[in-house]
């Protein structure tokens, strides 16, 4: 039986660790047991360059440094891969605990817990240790469902440009987007990308749920500067029409309506069963309000009344 | 597999240096302070003794268990600095700290959990130097309730009844109830799960959807039940909830974004005719009017009638005053 990766990449780790000299490949396969077994020098090779790629996304800060002989040596110095001194109070490390929890996505959550294993490995002191922390009951979770996440992830961490198609909102077939990406923000639950066009040669922001099919990496750097600050949020929230611009007035009947109520700037309840509210007015509240049915009558302003008319003359239409 | 090869490379690399400190662990203990279960431990002790720095010269390590406690014969085997902590890789310190972040901003989170997380971020971000760099390509933010979420996060703490006034879409209605809460959990929204006294079942409460809170004097007694399974999505219609077909134009795909679905077939407009179930069909009325020229309903028929219905009726109302 082939001998496990783990076990692999565990020896190359110690060897690069414990190591005072660079150590030539020839030299490293001689230590390995699994690198004896790779058979031809062509297999061998590949499994070493893959096997030094996994180590450093562990963190591993591999130098690679020429002997005299010109021949190419490997070495994990212990003052560059070395956790800075950090202490953490047994409230700090369940608070931590609470936090690495959160991610429902496999290379995520095994990171953070590969990260806790490393702070406990440095003396952070477990909840348990202490009787008077009792964390909240919350369980934060962040879902990962979209394909696109990962790549994406990896593709902003490393500043790569990526090509994917993208179906807008309302486009029945998706195009061809090449894009610049900065960031990844997940609002209410979903996941949006921000990043430069480059056909557009605009500042966009992409909904993960509607990238279609893989997300492919391009050769090459970013052409288009990066900001400091990028606007998930406010472009987001101005889709789903949370940015009112102004106001509008409308009957509600008693009783119905109450997340209308819970936003309205001010009700006045009627004599006749209906309460008369002011409630902000931004795009998407013509659907919105059409969702009450007869419950609710939209008195100005007089665009907002003819588009709910339109909408209830479409549903009435069947 | 690969990803579990470079998760269990990992752990081993930070084992190593927790052992050395630690003659004689136990096995539970150790599991417990790494989050793994002890098999997944005896596992790693069964790789260990395989490594070292040369397996020629018989420096391997020397690791070995009796399945209750560990005990480590050559710990001087990797030299004298080569078992220390780890530096954190990029993905380690995003993780982290974008979580942390994030847990950070629950408007409901108890002040003295908030302090201890933001000093515990700071201190995370110094450590990690230049590996933090890349977490602020990622961010999460959560929305919750704070004055609701803080009742609830104390009831929960305190083993007490709640009483609450909570809305319901599906029916346009408030209704008052009493309930034992279970756990909050955030995913997007923040959520409640407790037992209702009024439906003698569990129900999963948005906070956001709580008009007023209070909490009773009554102690809370939920039945033992098993906890939901979160990683499949909130919403999991049961096969025997009745069928509803949607179609919907090019503007009205945004449906199949935003409800779980069995199956969304392209129709040649560059719409989609989605086939879904629910429990309570009556509760997409407001879908189907809410869609307007963009979509309609195909079944049930007497779904369809109520939102046609509801719509000549709204109409009435318009134009007796134009």
């Amino acid at each position: 039986m082939a001998i496990a990766k783990a076990e692999r990449l565990m020896n190359l780790a110690l060897c690069l660790l414990g190591t005072r000299r660079p150590l030539s490949k020839r030299e490293l396969r001689g230590s390995i047991e699994a690198y004896l077994e790779a058979g031809a020098d062509d297999a061998f090779n590949r499994m070493f360059e893959r096997d030094k790629d996994d180590l450093r996304e562990l963190g591993l800060i591999i130098e690679t440094v020429e002997n005299l002989e010109g021949e190419t040596g490997y070495l994990a110095r212990r003052d560059s891969n070395r956790l800075p001194p950090i202490t953490l109070d047994a409230e700090e490390a369940a608070a931590l605990g609470l936090a690495a929890k959160v991610w429902q996505q496999a290379r995520l959550a095994g990171a953070a817990s590969g990260a806790l294993q490393k702070l406990r490995a440095a003396g952070m002191p477990e909840a348990e240790d202490s009787y008077d922390v009792q964390p909240s009951a919350l369980e934060p979770r962040i879902p990962v469902h979209e394909a696109a996440f990962e790549p994406l992830m990896l593709a902003c961490r490393d500043r790569r440009p990526v090509v994917f198609d993208y179906r807008k909102a309302t486009a029945a077939r998706p195009e061809t987007r090449q894009v610049e990406p900065w960031t990844l923000e997940c609002w209410r639950g979903h996941w949006y990308l921000a990043g430069w066009d480059r056909d557009r040669g605009a500042e966009r922001v992409f909904r993960l749920s509607r990238i279609t099919g893989k997300v492919r990496s391009r050769a090459g750097a970013f052409t288009a500067p990066v900001p400091d600050a990028v606007t998930v949020r406010e472009t987001v929230e101005s889709w789903a029409g949370e940015t009112a611009t102004r106001s509008a007035r409308i009957r509600l009947r008693a009783g119905c309506g109450y997340p209308l109520r819970a936003r309205a700037q001010s009700v006045t309840q009627g004599a006749d069963g209906w309460d008369e509210l002011e409630i902000p007015y931004g795009h998407g509240l013509d659907a919105w309000l059409v969702e009450f049915g007869p419950d609710v009558v939209v008195l100005e302003p007089a665009d907002l009344r003819a588009d709910v008319v339109d909408r209830l003359r479409a549903v009435a239409k069947g | 597999m690969a990803a579990n090869a470079i998760d269990q490379t990992r752990r081993m690399l930070s084992l190593v240096t927790y052992l050395r400190e630690r003659p004689g662990a136990h096995v539970a203990d150790v599991a417990r302070a790494f989050g793994i279960t002890e098999d997944e431990l005896i596992s790693d002790l069964d790789v260990l003794p395989m490594c070292g720095t040369s397996f020629r010269g018989g420096d391997l390590l020397d690791i070995d268990t009796d399945g209750d406690r560990i005990w480590w014969r050559n710990p001087g085997a990797l030299g004298a600095d080569a078992a220390e902590p780890l530096r954190l890789a990029a993905d380690e310190a995003t993780a982290l700290l974008v979580a942390a972040r994030a847990v950070a901003t629950l408007p409901g989170l108890r002040e003295g959990d908030r302090e201890a997380l933001l000093r515990a971020t700071a201190k995370l971000e110094a450590a990690a130097g230049e590996a933090a760099g890349a977490s602020s390509r990622l961010s999460v933010t959560f929305e919750s309730e704070g004055g609701v979420f803080a009742e609830v996060d104390r009831a929960i703490s305190e083993r007490r009844r709640l009483w609450l006034r909570y809305y319901s879409p599906a029916r346009d209605e408030l209704t008052e109830r009493e309930v034992d809460p279970i756990r909050l959990f955030a995913v997007g929204h923040t959520y409640m799960e407790a037992w209702c006294r009024l439906s003698e079942a569990r129900r999963t409460f948005r906070l956001d959807r709580v008009a007023e809170i209070r909490i009773l004097d009554e102690h809370s007694a939920p039945p033992e039940i098993e906890l939901r399974d979160l990683s499949e999505g909130l919403v999991q219609p049961s096969a025997d909830d009745p069928e509803v077909v949607v179609e919907v134009g090019p503007g009205g795909r945004w449906v199949a974004e935003y409800y779980p679905h069995d199956r969304a077939d392209e129709l040649p407009d560059g719409g989609l005719r989605i086939t879904l179930r629910t429990p309570d069909p009556t509760s997409l009325r407001r879908l189907a009017l809410r869609l307007g020229s963009d979509g309609r309903i195909v079944s049930p028929q007497g779904l369809a009638d109520s939102a046609r219905e509801a719509a000549i009726a709204a109409l009435a109302a318009y134009e007796g005053r134009e």
